[in-house]
């Protein structure tokens, strides 16, 4: 790597002379690149390294980034009953299906919105937009939900809402934006149908976008904690990975802070090294996604700049 | 097409309305591909809608919103005269200030940095650990959160006890959170803008460049009269719809971080959070629309000024 | 062949999202349908109860479901302990009325916003609705119309036995517009006015013979366990403290009865010759606060908390003080009533014989003891219960059946606790509290009369201290006043910020000046924020319910 480094500063030293600001502006963005990503990753390091912590010691010492003696305690604790496992399969179900599904309906709204000769596309980009501009809020939201959609203690009430975004819809756009509109043009002269026209010329054309808007897509259903905080009762035993989370955290919190603290043991009380277990299992995988789609996604980012 | 507008301009009245059909009918395919979304906003965007009509009654269990006692401008005029909606409107636009402006500082700057690099291998890296931020959720940036800084045996104060400093107590001090809060934003969003603005100098004429380097400009000067001005409709665009949602409070952050603390609410408190608080513990469905109906009618007009500007400057990039 | 595949995929993809998450979510849907066809069956029933009701012959021929909401964590999926319990008392439940129960509990995370919302949605999905005018919004729900009124015929007839041991003034106590709400646990021991619980070995030592009696007695305790005993912190307070400090002291040195729900620190209330004249001690007892706040500071000075207690929020005092590393502990009696009793890992009663655990309880000095509210716990009929007669049915026997009140409270006997030959209720042998235990969280129909005493506890100790406060107590007086703060919600909001700021110096002797200066400084202050405008607009409410 080193080799590769010392041959592209070669290559461009031989082209043009490196002036000395060149040789401090780059110094000093070595040093402060890797500063600041060293601080991105820092905080993760600590709950790791609290994750391995017993609870006395974090009692008594506080948080440090490696613990003397590590422990698996916490781990087997949060791995325990085998809760965990349920909501990972939960979680990947939920991401796995809103992700194809969204990413489908997101597509085709988006290349049938972007074709110039489709006259109702004014309207029905309007009509999506809009919604953006305007919400009910969470009260008539919450009572449309459970009174009428009757979806309270469904995971329904975590899938559909996640689907899709006014701007997921804008970003898609954006990316057919950039295709020529003659290869639709193309394919009509064939005979294809539109249908045909998006699956076989348009799609295939679509991966950076693809990539992208999933990873979005993904994103939202992994992290998602509030549509069940909100939807999700104790009637249902296996919860998201981010609200079982959120609930492990919070429930220290709401108790220590109430009357409601007089009926609760203090054995009940999820420790800190249990958080920090249930932190780093519930995030883990979403993390090391990144690297297999950063090639689409900062392409992605590029034509999707404009946030909607 | 010659063909079509022909047909159309003899077509009577009762021609031109089969012919509406008739347009209906071709583009079939394509509105039913758009269907699965009309659907969709219909039911979670729409219809609950009517119910806005909430933020005007004084809602109780057994009426619901529709048959509770109407009361007018109430709940607004409760709000406005206990100070409450200023101050929300006000913590909510400053943090929200705060963040774009900050924000766009950091991610130019960086970007800029990160352009100077002949390091493959050091740009991916270094970027692939600046999004690490940006994938987690809400709830974990709560967690990392308090664990750097809580008094017991947050991080923080592990080192300062450390090096035999006094401790440091910020969730009993409202005062330090709008600084933090701001770190907090930016430590997560400025990966993902960072790539936003690196694209952008990309995309910069690699021509003008060497041009300007030929000509014996230093580093400083390329940025200075290259990369700036050339970042500036990007920065630009961004902005104006920045503005759009300056009224939008970033809820996850805010709630996750600072939660039930009611002692930070001084400070923290954005429309957002005082929307979930009164809807679900306090439990008024009506005060909590009023305030959300505000919201949305402020953020409405903020969009319509800033497209319009959008409109002026880059149609191109307009959203409608 | 690349094309084809792709359209194949995407596709396939789309029905198998749909269809997998059909089914992930399949088994819940059916749970939902389920209930709603139940919805529809009850719906008739109610129909023609009301001509039942007239006959005053009970119609139970068709078997209904129950669903009682309670706050507190479902038991953990691996226990089916509950669900055991749940089984046989279902079975009882069904042969006397023919229903069954189920509970739907509200987990903590977020308590009172979920609590709220389940009720709000009116969906008929819950009867029974466990609620609290205290710490849950048991008034603002039945103003709000989330409970059915009942009426006493409906009382008599469904809850006869509850309708019987609760009195008539009790009644009036859960009264809103004439109507009752609540039926209240009012036939329950449970005192928590707060005190301090304290080593009763040590403060002999320290000389005082008859235990801490008095503010003063603290005082001479604290300094006694600082020179004593080194290693032990007198009282590892945090932060938040300081609220019940002050109030401890005014109760202790006043007849002030506090109106609760206002604002945490109780700032309003009577006194016990003149309950209704609203008064807030806090401006009046203007010596009293001084000498409490020279009191604070000679603790602080002596080193009774660590000096950086206003940043503590998070102390262990109460786990420490099982194992002795602190002298004291700020809280209710019924937290006392554990410390007190020598239980397991409570290792002061191991390492010395001699230990005992005091209180000095506050308004020990003048006798100022309030009873709890009767509405501390309480349970509602869900107005939009489709069942509310026999949901009555069903609360009567959880409360007052003894069989069913020992399967609800305690479990199955043998499995989840044992009674001995005292006739009190200890642990069976392997009993394993993950698998063995009960979560029903039944804080809202308890009945003394069936309590199965726990053979762990100090019941000499505690029985003394409650025959003392059953002497001197009075009932809590305005258990139906329902305060209507929305006209003067900035107000309080503005006097709590000023409490707090102001008390957490005063309470922890950490301001600077005189007791008389900075207490004057509050007292300034909150006049400016309109604590009297607040105290008239109470007045006003009150004379309109009490006059």
């Amino acid at each position: 790597m080193a080799k590769n480094k010392d041959l592209d500063l070669m290559e461009s030293g031989s082209k043009v002379k490196i002036g000395i600001s060149d040789m401090i502006i780059r110094g000093f963005g070595y040093f402060f690149v890797t500063l600041y990503a060293l601080a991105c990753v820092f905080p993760f390091l600590i709950i790791i390294g609290t994750s391995f912590t017993s609870e006395t010691v974090i009692r008594a010492e506080g948080v440090k980034l490696i613990p003397k003696e590590a422990t698996l305690q916490a781990y087997e604790m949060v791995v325990h009953g085998g809760l965990i496992w349920k909501s990972y399969g939960l979680t990947i179900t939920l991401t796995l299906c809103g992700t194809l599904l969204g990413l489908s309906i997101i597509a085709m709204t988006g290349y049938a919105l972007q074709r110039k000769d489709f006259p109702l596309r004014n309207g029905i980009s309007f009509y999506i937009y809009f919604t953006s501009l305007f919400s009910a809020g969470l009260a008539p939201y919450y009572l449309l939900m459970t009174q009428t959609y009757h979806l309270k203690d469904s995971y329904f009430a975590v899938f559909l809402p996640l689907l899709m975004s006014p701007w997921l819809i804008i970003l898609m756009k954006n990316f057919v934006k950039a295709i020529p509109h003659e290869i639709t043009e193309s394919g009509k002269i064939d005979g294809a149908g539109d249908m045909r026209i998006f699956i076989d010329l348009i799609l295939p054309m679509l991966k950076p976008a693809l990539a992208t808007i999933g990873l979005f897509l993904a994103l939202g259903y992994w992290n998602e904690w509030y549509q069940s905080s909100l939807f999700l009762s104790s009637r249902i035993a296996v919860k998201p990975l981010q609200f079982q989370l959120y609930k492990v955290v919070n429930e220290a919190q709401a108790l220590k802070n109430s009357v409601a603290g007089q009926y609760v043991s203090v054995s009940d009380i999820p420790t800190e090294s249990l958080k920090m277990a249930t932190a780093v299992l519930a995030t883990g995988p979403i993390v090391f996604l990144y690297p297999f789609v950063q090639k689409y996604f900062i392409g992605g980012i590029t034509v999707g700049a404009v946030k909607g | 097409m010659g063909k079509g507008k022909a047909v159309a301009a003899s077509a009577t009245g009762g021609k031109k309305k089969r012919g509406i059909r008739e347009t209906l009918w071709k583009y079939r395919t394509l509105e039913l591909m758009c269907l699965p979304a009309i659907i969709f906003f219909f039911m979670f965007s729409y219809m609950p809608l009517p119910g806005i009509y909430v933020a005007f009654v004084n809602y109780n269990y057994q009426g619901g919103i529709f048959g509770s006692p109407f009361i007018g401008l109430q709940n607004f005029q409760f709000l406005a005269e206990s100070g409450k909606l200023f101050e929300l409107t006000k913590n909510t636009i400053l943090y929200n200030l705060a963040f774009i402006i900050l924000g766009n500082i950091l991610a130019i700057f960086v970007a800029i940095l990160l352009n100077e690099m002949r390091s493959k291998w050091f740009k991916k890296v270094s970027q692939t650990m600046m999004f690490l931020p940006y994938f987690i959720s809400q709830v974990l940036v709560g967690i990392l959160v308090y664990n750097l800084l809580n008094y017991d045996y947050g991080f923080v104060n592990t080192i300062l006890v450390k090096l035999g400093l006094e401790k440091w107590g910020p969730y009993s001090d409202p005062t330090v959170w709008p600084v933090l809060l701001v770190i907090i934003h930016l430590w997560q969003q400025t990966g993902y803008n960072s790539v936003v603005y690196f694209a952008a100098i990309m995309g910069i004429d690699a021509e003008i460049i060497e041009a300007a380097k030929v000509d014996g400009a230093n580093g400083f000067q390329k940025i200075r009269y290259i990369i700036l001005p050339g970042l500036r409709p990007t920065l630009v665009i961004l902005l104006l719809f920045a503005m759009g949602g300056i009224v939008k409070g970033n809820f996850g952050l805010f709630y996750n971080v600072v939660g039930t603390n009611s002692i930070l609410f001084p400070t923290t408190d954005i429309i957002e959070t005082y929307v979930y608080r009164a809807a679900t513990t306090e439990f008024n469905f009506s005060r909590a629309s009023a305030v959300g109906l505000y919201q949305s009618i402020i953020g409405f007009i903020m969009v319509m000024i800033s497209n319009f500007v959008v409109k002026k400057i880059e149609p191109d990039y307009s959203l409608f | 062949m690349k094309r084809k595949l792709l359209a194949t995929l995407l596709c396939a993809s789309m029905v198998l999202g749909l269809a997998a998450c059909g089914s992930s979510a399949g088994s819940d849907s059916g749970a939902t349908a389920n209930t709603s066809g139940a919805g529809d069956a009850q719906a008739t029933t109610t129909t023609d109860d009301g001509a039942s009701t007239d006959a005053a012959a009970i119609d139970t021929s068709e078997h209904v479901k129950i669903v009682y909401m309670t706050t507190g964590g479902a038991p953990d999926p691996a226990s089916s302990q509950t669900d055991e319990m749940l089984e046989q008392l279902n079975a009882i439940l069904t042969e006397k009325v023919n229903a069954e129960l189920e509970i739907y509990y509200i987990d903590w995370t977020d308590y009172l916003a979920n609590y709220n919302l389940t009720i709000a949605q009116m969906d008929g999905s819950i009867d029974l609705i466990g609620t609290a005018s205290d710490w849950l919004d048991a008034w603002p729900n039945a103003k709000k119309g989330a409970f059915l009124p009942l009426t006493e015929e409906m009382l008599q007839t469904y809850a006869p036995k509850t309708w019987e041991s609760v009195s008539a003034e009790h009644w009036d106590l859960c009264k809103y517009n004439e109507n009752i709400y609540l039926m209240p646990e009012d036939n329950y021991a449970q005192w928590t006015n707060h005190g301090y619980a304290y080593r009763l070995d040590w403060a002999k030592e320290a000389g005082l013979a008859d235990g801490v009696q008095s503010w003063e007695d603290l005082t001479t305790y604290f300094k006694y366990v600082k020179e004593a005993y080194p290693d032990v912190i007198p009282w590892d307070s945090d932060g938040t403290q300081y609220g019940q400090m002050v109030g401890g002291w005014i109760t202790s040195h006043s007849d002030y009865v506090s109106i609760d729900g206002i604002n945490s620190g109780a700032m309003w209330g009577g006194s016990k010759d003149d309950l209704y004249t609203v008064y807030s001690p806090y401006v009046t007892d203007t010596d009293s606060l001084v000498a409490f706040a020279e009191m604070m500071k000679e603790w602080d000075e002596i080193g009774v908390w660590k000096t950086d207690v206003l940043n503590n929020t998070a102390s262990d005092n109460r786990e420490d003080f099982k194992i002795g590393r602190v002298a004291a502990e700020q809280h209710h009696t019924q937290t006392w009533t554990d410390l007190c009793s020598h239980k397991e890992g409570y290792t002061i009663y191991d390492d010395d014989e001699d230990a005992e655990t005091g209180f000095f309880y506050f308004g020990q000095e003048t006798g100022n003891v309030v009873a709890l509210s009767i509405t501390h716990g309480a349970m509602a009929v869900s107005a939009a219960s489709n069942n509310p007669e026999r949901a009555l049915m069903v609360y009567d026997l959880l409360r007052n059946d003894p069989e069913c009140y020992a399967l609800f409270n305690y479990g199955v006997k043998g499995v989840s606790y044992d009674i001995n030959e005292d006739g009190m209720r200890f642990l069976p042998e392997g009993y394993n509290s993950a698998t063995d235990s009960i979560t029903t969280n039944f804080w809202w129909g308890r009945n003394d009369d069936l309590e199965i005493k726990d053979a762990t506890m100090n019941w000499d100790a505690i029985e003394d201290l409650y025959a003392e406060y059953d002497s001197i107590k009075i009932d809590y007086p305005y258990g139906q006043f329902v305060p209507n703060v929305d006209s003067i919600q900035s107000k309080i909001e503005n006097i709590n910020e000023i409490h707090t700021n102001y008390m957490k110096q005063i309470a922890f002797g950490k301001y600077s000046g005189t007791a008389e200066e900075i207490v004057a400084e509050y007292q300034e202050a909150l006049k400016s924020a309109g604590i009297d405008d607040v105290t008239a607009e109470l007045q006003a409410q009150f004379d309109a319910l009490y006059k």
